[in-house]
């Protein structure tokens, strides 16, 4: 890949809109899983701006297996009284290798991404987006908008409850731009994401846990 | 236009208008903090960082939860610290694990309805402001305001 790419892939986009980077001294658990692929990613944050993990995610419709040393650096963070904004760059360096019988073996693989949300007790409004490339298993870009409304505002280790929706483009998908409904769940170190795509039938499944 | 190139510009609209009102936030107002402020900063020069800060027997008031009741009945300190960024149970974890790993602190509990870090020192022990900021920033948040004699209210 030429270097000018690179370069901007620095200032590109990624994956999981769950807060990438935790306390210090915290690790999490990030499992997603959406109509392109299933993932999972444990992180351990040393710092208050950076976070690294280990990422395993099955791209199912291409059929390999990108395993990664990712680290996360947040770049800039707001705060309010009422109000959090947040600006991560991540990227990731690995191995991909085939899975159910594709022929192409493995190669080096590695992604860049942004993310961005701005969250108050009621509203939600995050983007992310990402650039893979996988060698000779190809590359591919994604990027997704999320918007939430929280019916009513759960005070410290009740449930809360928020009402999402997502819309994502990503390449190579017969429907590139498709629009998923969700519910996230959220009480103490715990957070479970249920939805379901509209215009790719297929369920969207994301949990994150802090320990 | 590919997926790629619509990704990058759309990520570039993003980010350099949001970094360059951070830019213009860090200059005019102390309602931002970036991760490349370097937080340990705050554990030296804390009245450089914090100009909000106050130390003042303030309308603050600390809500109880029955172990900060049991803190308190045994004659420990209560803080009140108004946190900005606080709006999910993430958020009050995060401070939980931080502040309830110190040994100072003989109870904690964030209320996210008043946005406060309560905290119920031990007898033989404080915290300095400094060292509650820092703390703070290493959950990811940080403090506008430190009450040391809030008015103690029931939850």
């Amino acid at each position: 890949m030429k270097p000018v790419l690179w370069a901007l892939l620095l200032l590109a986009p990624v994956t999981g809109l769950a807060r990438p980077v935790s306390y210090v001294g915290g690790w999490t658990l990030i499992e997603e899983s959406n109509r392109q692929s299933t993932s999972a990613l444990v992180h351990y944050t040393p710092t208050p701006a950076w976070s690294v993990g280990l990422r395993n995610e099955w791209m199912r419709d291409t059929d390999y297996l990108l395993t990664a040393i990712q680290p996360t650096y947040l770049l800039k963070r707001w705060f309010g009284r009422d109000y959090q904004a947040n600006i991560y760059l991540h990227g990731g360096l690995g191995v991909a290798t085939a899975t159910s019988g594709n022929p192409l073996g493995s190669t080096a693989a590695g992604f860049a991404g942004v993310m961005a949300d701005w969250e108050t007790r009621r509203l939600f409004a995050g983007y992310n987006a990402r650039y893979l490339d996988a060698g000779h298993f190809g590359d591919s870009a994604m990027q997704v908008f999320r918007f939430g409304w929280a019916p009513y505002e759960g005070d410290t280790n009740e449930l809360h409850t928020w009402l999402m929706l997502e819309v994502d483009q990503r390449s190579g998908l017969e429907d590139s731009v498709s629009i998923t409904p969700l519910l996230r769940f959220f009480k103490g170190p715990a957070l479970l994401e249920l939805g379901f795509n509209l215009t790719d039938p297929s369920p969207l499944i994301n949990f994150t846990f802090r320990f | 236009m590919t997926l790629f190139t619509q990704t990058l510009s759309i990520s570039l609209l993003l980010i350099v208008p949001m970094l360059a009102l951070a830019q213009h936030d860090h200059h005019e107002t102390h309602g931002s903090h970036s991760a490349l402020d370097h937080p340990e900063a705050h554990m030296h020069h804390p009245a450089q960082e914090q100009p909000e800060q106050t130390d003042a027997e303030g309308p603050a008031e600390m809500t109880t939860t029955a172990e900060i009741e049991a803190a308190l009945a045994d004659g420990g300190k209560p803080v009140v610290a108004e946190v900005l960024g606080v709006v999910c149970d993430f958020c009050a974890t995060a401070m939980n694990k931080i502040f309830g790993a110190r040994e100072e602190v003989a109870a904690v509990y964030v209320d996210l309805d008043t946005k406060a870090l309560n905290l119920v020192l031990r007898p033989e022990y404080d915290l300095d402001d400094s060292t509650i900021e820092m703390l703070a920033v290493q959950a990811g948040y940080r403090i506008a305001a430190i009450h040391r004699n809030p008015a103690i209210a029931a939850r």
